[in-house]
This record gives C-alpha cells, sequence and structure tokens, in this order.
C-alpha cells in the first residue's frame, strides 16, 4: 500500500516537472534562437517514473530584418561565442557592435572567428556570404567559426540562449553552412502544440491524484471499517 | 508548481516590455529623425533538478542530469539605426542625412549632443540652432540681410549679401559618428549622448570617409514601419495571453494537488 502511494507521488512530481518545462518553453515564445525542451517519462523498474529532458533543435522559423548585424544559420550547427565562463554554442541572433568595434551579441559576449574576435572598423560595410567567410568593405576579413556536434549528442542548455560546448564539438562540414545575413531564427516553440500538451498535463495531473484518493480511501475501508467488524 | 508560475510570470513581463517598446516606437511613427527599437530577450539560468543518478534495481539504469529552465528576461533593447526615408520639405533650413553621422549640437552645460533631426532655425542672434534652441556645432552665423542660405552635399554654407553677385561661405557643418551607434544615450528632444558603449565620436566633414551627404530642403523621417510594428504587437499581445493560460493551468494543478487532502 505505501510503495503505492510512492509510485503515486512519482509520476505527480512527474506531471509536475513537465508543466515547469511547458511554461518555461511558454515564456521564450519570443525569444531569438531559443530550442524549446522536450520532456519524456520513464519507468525505471516496475513502477518509478522519471523524468529526462531533451533540447529539441529543429529550426525555427527565420525572419528577414534587413538588420546586417542580425546573423542566423540556415541548416544544422553553432556559432561560437566567447563568455566570461568560456566559449558557448550559439544559434545566432541580433548582434551589436561594441566600442572597440567588436561584434558581440546581447549580452556584450564577442562573436568568434577563426582568429579571434571580429572586429569591423567606423564606416566598414560587413557582409556574411553563407559559408560564414566575412567581407569587411568588400575586403575578405577572416572565417566564422562554425561548429555542429553529433546527432543525438545531449547539449546543455546555458542562460543567455547559450549551450555548453560538448567534447564532441567538431568544426560544420562547408557544405553544411548556410549563415544568413539579416534574419533572425525565431524560438522553436510551437505554441498550439505547447497549449495542447498543458492541458493533457492538467488533465493527466487531475487523473493521479484521483488515484491518490482512491488509494486513499480504500485505506481507509480497511483501517475503519474492517477494524469495526472484528 | 511554483516555478511553473514564475517563469510564466517572467514570459508575461517580457511580453508587456516589448509591447512598451512598440508603443514607443508607434508614438514617434512621424517624428523626425527617429529611430525604432527593438527588445531582446534571453532565457533564464537553467536549474539542474535532479543530478545524473543511477536508479537501482535488476537493471540499473543511469539517468542524466535533468535541467529545467527558469523563464525569460529582457536582454537588450536596442536601437536600429536604419536610415529613415528622406522626406522633400523645401524648406531651405530643412537638412537630412544620407548615409551615416549625426549633427553636433552643443547643450547650455556645455555637453555636445548629437542628433539626426536637421530641421534647423536661425536664433534672435543669427545663430544657427535646432528646433529646441541649441546651436548646431561648430556655430554658424548668418549676417544680417543675407538671402538664399545654401547647404551644399559636403556641408558648405553660403549665403548671397546685398551687392555682391558671389555666394560667400559663411560656415561648414561637420558631423560625427561611433563605432556603435546603438549604444548611444537617448535623452529626449531627438537628441542623443556619447556613452562609452558607444565609443569616441570621430568628427569630420559631410561625405569624406564614409560619412554620410546633406540634403538641403528635406527631412529624414522616422524609420518606423507601421505594419511591421503592428504584427509584431500581435505577437506580444497572444504571447501574452499564453503565458497567462500557463498561469492559470499551473494555478489549476496545484488546486489539484491540495484536494488530495480531504
Amino acid at each position: 500500500m505505501i510503495n503505492g502511494m510512492n509510485r503515486v507521488a512519482s509520476a505527480l512530481r512527474y506531471w509536475e516537472r513537465r508543466q515547469e518545462v511547458l511554461t518555461n518553453n511558454l515564456a521564450n515564445v519570443n525569444t531569438t534562437g531559443f530550442k524549446g525542451e522536450r520532456v519524456f517519462g520513464r519507468l525505471v523498474g516496475d513502477a518509478l517514473t522519471v523524468v529526462d529532458t531533451r533540447t529539441d533543435f529543429s529550426a525555427g522559423t527565420l525572419r528577414p530584418t534587413q538588420q546586417p548585424l542580425d546573423l542566423a544559420l540556415g541548416g544544422e550547427g553553432f556559432f561560437v561565442v566567447q563568455t566570461p565562463n568560456g566559449e558557448r554554442l550559439s544559434r545566432g541572433g541580433s548582434f551589436q557592435l561594441d566600442a572597440e568595434g567588436r561584434l558581440t551579441d546581447a549580452g556584450g559576449n564577442p562573436l568568434l572567428a577563426e582568429g579571434g574576435p571580429v572586429v569591423v572598423p567606423p564606416g566598414a560595410k560587413l557582409e556574411i556570404d553563407a559559408g560564414g567567410a566575412i567581407k569587411l568593405g568588400g575586403q575578405p576579413a577572416g572565417q566564422l567559426r562554425l561548429e555542429t556536434v553529433p546527432p543525438g549528442t545531449r547539449l546543455q542548455h546555458d542562460a543567455g540562449t547559450h549551450f555548453l560546448p560538448d567534447l564532441a564539438r567538431q568544426p560544420l562540414p562547408a557544405e553544411q553552412r548556410q549563415v544568413k545575413q539579416g534574419f533572425l531564427e525565431e524560438s522553436n516553440v510551437g505554441t498550439v502544440d505547447s497549449l495542447v500538451d498543458m492541458i493533457s498535463v492538467q488533465r493527466a495531473y487531475a487523473s493521479v491524484q484521483k488515484a491518490v484518493t482512491t488509494l486513499d480511501g480504500v485505506r481507509s475501508t480497511i483501517v475503519n471499517d474492517l477494524a469495526r467488524q472484528s | 508548481m511554483d516555478p511553473a508560475l514564475r517563469a510564466a510570470a517572467t514570459g508575461m513581463m517580457a511580453q508587456q516590455v516589448r509591447t512598451e517598446v512598440i508603443a514607443n516606437n508607434l508614438a514617434n511613427v512621424s517624428t523626425t529623425g527617429f529611430k525604432r527599437s527593438r527588445a531582446h530577450f534571453e532565457d533564464l539560468l537553467y536549474q539542474t533538478v535532479q543530478g545524473t543518478a543511477t536508479v537501482a534495481t535488476q537493471d540499473a539504469v543511469t539517468t542524466p542530469a535533468i535541467q529545467v529552465g527558469r523563464g525569460v528576461r529582457l536582454s537588450a533593447v536596442q536601437r536600429l539605426h536604419a536610415q529613415g526615408p528622406i522626406e522633400v520639405t523645401n524648406r531651405g533650413l530643412d537638412v537630412a542625412i544620407e548615409g551615416e553621422g549625426f549633427f553636433q549640437v552643443q547643450l547650455p552645460n556645455g555637453q555636445t549632443a548629437y542628433t539626426r533631426d536637421g530641421s534647423f532655425g536661425i536664433s534672435d542672434t543669427g545663430t544657427l540652432v535646432t528646433q529646441g534652441g541649441y546651436t548646431v556645432a561648430p556655430g554658424i552665423k548668418v549676417p544680417d540681410q543675407a538671402a538664399d542660405l545654401q547647404i551644399s552635399r559636403s556641408g558648405i554654407v553660403t549665403v548671397k549679401q546685398p551687392g555682391r553677385a558671389e555666394p560667400v561661405e559663411i560656415g561648414r557643418l561637420e558631423l560625427a559618428r561611433f563605432t556603435n551607434p546603438s549604444g548611444l544615450e537617448s535623452v529626449g528632444e531627438n537628441l542623443y549622448l556619447a556613452t562609452p558603449a558607444s565609443g569616441e565620436p570621430a568628427a569630420g566633414f559631410p561625405q569624406d570617409d564614409g560619412l554620410g551627404r546633406l540634403v538641403q530642403g528635406a527631412l529624414e523621417s522616422s524609420n518606423v514601419e507601421i505594419v511591421q510594428e503592428m504584427v509584431d504587437m500581435i505577437t506580444a499581445m497572444r504571447a501574452y495571453e499564453i503565458n497567462s493560460k500557463a498561469i492559470k493551468n499551473s494555478e489549476q494543478m496545484a488546486e489539484i494537488a491540495n484536494s488530495m487532502v480531504r
């Protein structure tokens, strides 16, 4: 009986986690370059439900902005940015120049090219082609670092729409490079899916709660009614 | 359930800020030289709610660490210094900048401010001033009885004086530009101030060294596009609504949990 209660409690915790992940996805429904999380339930042993999350790396819609400092990736891969805590992978977004002319993301972290940060001198026009080759005022000025990880690699989220680089990181092959200048990748969170998911989470939570009530009812019968008859 | 409520609340706050930015853009749809802004968001820190664990049964299973995000935050409100459309006004003291650069304006406290708004006037002492009455650097004095003020593309200001056939040069307008114009601080009245984020101003004459050219008799209108802002406003509104639904849903789950104890 006690064991049954534990199983139900683990199921309740599972649905609560699921709701937390869903709300985080929905809160980031307009965050550029955001990748939603999916929750999976796993049965361990015969009844204990545990949670497993995976980042959904499906592409978000590319929105044209005509801003030369907005960068997105059409296919797979990541840009590399230098943060105070080390290098991080990023799906791009809205970059800007800092006082030294370095190309940085919204959090002030420089975008990395092969030889360090990209520096744009005043007045120079920045052009980045699909392969990530940088041109400043028409002159070639290096190559953006683009990386990828093998399919199925678990990348950990870091704040600021960054991902912690995995040991399996490798340069993105030239034929897969699709850098889009003047585009932003929208969040890949589907609002309809998430809302439907949220309703089912709530219903499932309610059913599990009924199971608790029923188990409790059974226990009550045993303790109170059976005891009275004897 | 509490973290879910808070994450959804951060989502609502983010959309509210976004709407505020859009509302300000729309309010300035006819402001000369106005540059629209865009709100940027990023996800908050992820919390490891469950470390890597081995669940011991007959077939031991290792479950990876589970991270749950805690919502969204505003990361930046970025001003977009894209060129606005040039609107012909045919007024002699209206000057638009086509390309990069800002007019420099002398504030009463000695500071220099920067503006793209070139609807100038002439003060009672004959100085070229902005609509707010601030002197346009480097300070151009228009002599009495001067007529036919012309401003060339490269900033040279000439007037015709009675009794002289040739126009006389009375000064030259200078422009300043910044490595990172998005880092300038808005102080209202279409004026900006330099900040450490914008970098040091580099002054020069129009058309020199990549600076823009001047167009007399025209003004640069706001670079706000109404349709774009409207679409953004609708998405912000819907996102706000969805997050409120998430709050309601999480709250109902908490209620269900409470009803377990009879």
